[in-house]
């Protein structure tokens, strides 16, 4: 099985935002300095999946990020934690691309890749919190979708039987391929990379394609960030006061009934 | 394309809350662009109910109808939504931010290239154009996104605006339900609903007790479930106990969960993660029990209690129900 994994490499998504700052366009954010920046959070359980899948049916599992030369870092990791091989797609004209654009580039990168069976996305990324650029890629691809999925049930060479979340509902459904899945965090725990994977990572050259690579023209934005905001929480909560665990409880539940809430 | 199509999604007998408070927005939008709102509801079953809860003076109101709505086929929701567009014109699309426009949702804007943006606060009209505000980063961004397309493409965040009023409009009409060929790539095989999903809905309850990985393992969880039970409240969780399996994820409160507006909502051993604290931004009251004093969930919560929640919850709920006796 040919499988690609989109990867992309983000701030780490438990800094507080009283750790962010604006970067100097003043569209984008990052963690004040000494916070490195991670793989998201899904796309490791994508990774995972797409390791799973090639240690029952063999294949390959090539990782690709859309990102400055840091992202060579997250796709190092994919490879330590056992992906055959990576490429990064950087290029400076694509540093705010919206999901159009960033799936147009994804897109044109698997069409090189070739004969791919199975993309896996994440369901979103925990900095955009888009939750878009797997579907405007499996558009673009021709590919059949569905996201977000939480249980890969049945696998074989030409289609899979895999569970999709709704509110309160899964999905059984039959995807033939090749297909484009997002990932979500139920399926699975990522593996750690191995000693000797993280060996094969510190040897591996990423190779890059730029925009004269994949013959991707100029994108235009059909959705243009204007403004960036950081919000920053300073509330207090009232803490109760009482002798042990259980008067503290007992002493919530009176100021909670005093207060006519409960 | 001129004036706003906003898109309500049925449930049981009406319409879901969601639906009214996003035709609210839509009011709101329309009056600042000086353009008519058309409202639509998508519907298995007989929508006439539905669709006089759906009377927000609309200039029309369009119901697509059909048995073949039932099951959540992506396929069928974005044909449903082209064939409105297609007939009402609009500027801007507006619907709520559900499980399933988060789905159907990206896929109508890559077929057609709309700009679309999911999960916003508010939506205005600036001088650049339609203008999104939506969180990022968890919720600890706000951005402003100009959306562009004909049409521009939104979802709205649950329990954000109040519910629209209801008022006369225009003329109820009924729409075919487009035909499809089945998608050749992906068959539905079965719907499995999701256990214990089917008490309170999360969404719509009032008071909300959930537990996080600082209950510790599975065989604590009727710590949560016995006070739920007790105080009549329904059981939410955070993401890694859903991840863990402890209670399905139907259950998960946060960005990647249920957003929900309970008067009162009761977090048990939950950090207090931004990821977490983007699914209450609307509770009205939040407590925290936590054995931590400087976890963010305190800065959330109006009412907290700092200590083992074995200790602290099993006296609250039997204080709670000496009280009501
Ligand atoms: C893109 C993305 C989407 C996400 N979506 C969601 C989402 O929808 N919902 C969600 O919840 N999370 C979500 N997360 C995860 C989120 O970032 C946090 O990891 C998660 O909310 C933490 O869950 P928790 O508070 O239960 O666990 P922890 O952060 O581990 O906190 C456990 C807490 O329990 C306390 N505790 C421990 N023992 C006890 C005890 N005996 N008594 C009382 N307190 C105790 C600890 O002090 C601690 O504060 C998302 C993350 C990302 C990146
Ligand atoms: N720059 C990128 N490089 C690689 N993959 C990406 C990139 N942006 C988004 N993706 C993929 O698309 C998914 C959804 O992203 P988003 O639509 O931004 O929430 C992510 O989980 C990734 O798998």
């Amino acid at each position: 099985m040919n499988i690609v994994v989109t990867i992309k490499q983000v701030e780490d998504p438990a800094t507080p935002p009283s750790h962010m700052v604006l970067g100097a366009s003043g569209k984008s954010v990052q963690s004040v300095s000494g916070v490195p920046r991670v793989m998201n959070g899904y796309d490791a359980n994508a990774v995972e999946e797409a390791l799973r899948l090639k240690e029952k049916h063999g294949g390959k599992v090539t990782v690709v990020s859309l990102g400055d030369s840091s992202a060579r870092n997250t796709l190092k990791r994919a490879i330590a934690m056992g992906a055959d091989s990576c490429v990064l797609l950087s290029d400076p004209q694509w540093e705010l691309l919206d999901s159009f654009g960033t799936a147009t580039v994804l897109a044109a990168a698997i069409r090189k890749i070739g004969n791919v069976d199975l993309v896996l996305c994440g369901r979103q990324a925990s900095d955009s919190d888009a939750g878009q650029v797997l579907y405007w890629l499996a558009e673009m691809r021709e590919f059949p979708v569905a996201s977000p999925i939480v249980k890969i049930e049945e696998s074989s060479a030409d289609a899979l039987v895999v569970h999709s979340l709704l509110e309160e509902e899964y999905q059984r459904l039959s995807v033939k391929l090749p297909a484009l899945l997002g990932i979500s965090s139920e399926i699975n725990e990522p593996r750690q990379p191995s000693p000797k994977g993280t060996v094969t990572a510190t040897r591996t050259m990423v190779p890059t394609w730029n925009a004269a690579a994949l013959a991707v023209g100029p994108l235009t934005c059909k959705v243009d960030m204007t403004k960036l905001e950081i919000q920053i929480r300073t509330g207090k909560a009232e803490l109760i006061e009482g002798a042990d665990g259980a008067a503290r409880g007992r002493a919530l539940a009176d100021k909670l009934h005093q207060l006519e809430l409960l | 394309m001129a004036g706003i199509l906003v898109i309500a999604e049925a449930a049981g007998t009406g319409v879901t809350r969601e639906s009214l408070e996003t035709a609210s927005l839509a009011m709101r939008l329309a009056a600042a662009m000086q353009q008519p709102v058309c409202g639509a509801l998508l519907g298995a079953g007989d929508l006439a109910n539905a669709a006089a809860q759906f009377q927000c003076g609309f200039s029309a109101l369009l119901l697509v109808e059909s048995p073949q709505l039932a099951t959540y086929v992506a396929q069928q929701y974005v044909a449903a939504v082209q064939s409105l567009i297609a007939k009402v014109q609009p500027a801007v699309v507006l619907f709520p931010h559900t499980a399933k426009s988060r789905d159907w949702a990206p896929r109508l804007a890559a077929k057609i290239g709309s700009g679309l943006v999911l999960d916003c606060v508010n939506v205005t009209v600036e001088q650049e154009g339609v203008t999104a505000s939506k969180p990022m980063y968890g919720g600890g961004v706000l951005a402003k996104l100009v959306v562009h397309g004909d049409p521009a493409l939104v979802s709205v965040r649950a329990g954000i605006f109040e519910c629209a009023q209801l008022s006369s409009g225009g003329a109820v009409e009924r729409m075919e339900l487009p035909q499809l060929a089945a998608h050749p790539g992906i068959q539905h095989l079965e719907s499995i609903s999701i256990e214990g999903a089917g008490g309170q809905r999360l969404k719509d309850a009032k008071t909300i007790i959930s537990g996080g990985r600082g209950i510790g393992e599975k065989d604590n969880w009727h710590f949560i479930v016995e006070a739920a039970a007790a105080l009549g409240a329904a059981v939410g969780c955070s993401r890694p106990v859903a991840d863990a399996g402890w209670v399905s994820s139907s259950s998960q409160v946060g960005l990647s969960g249920a957003l929900v507006a309970p008067d009162i909502y009761i977090a048990v051993g939950i950090s207090g993660a931004i990821q977490h604290l983007a699914g209450i931004s609307s509770a009205k009251t939040v407590i925290a029990i936590n054995n931590d004093p400087e976890a963010d969930i305190f800065k959330r919560a109006d009412y907290g209690v700092v200590d083992d929640f074995k200790e602290v919850l099993p006296a609250f709920v039997e204080r709670i129900k000496q009280l009501r006796s």
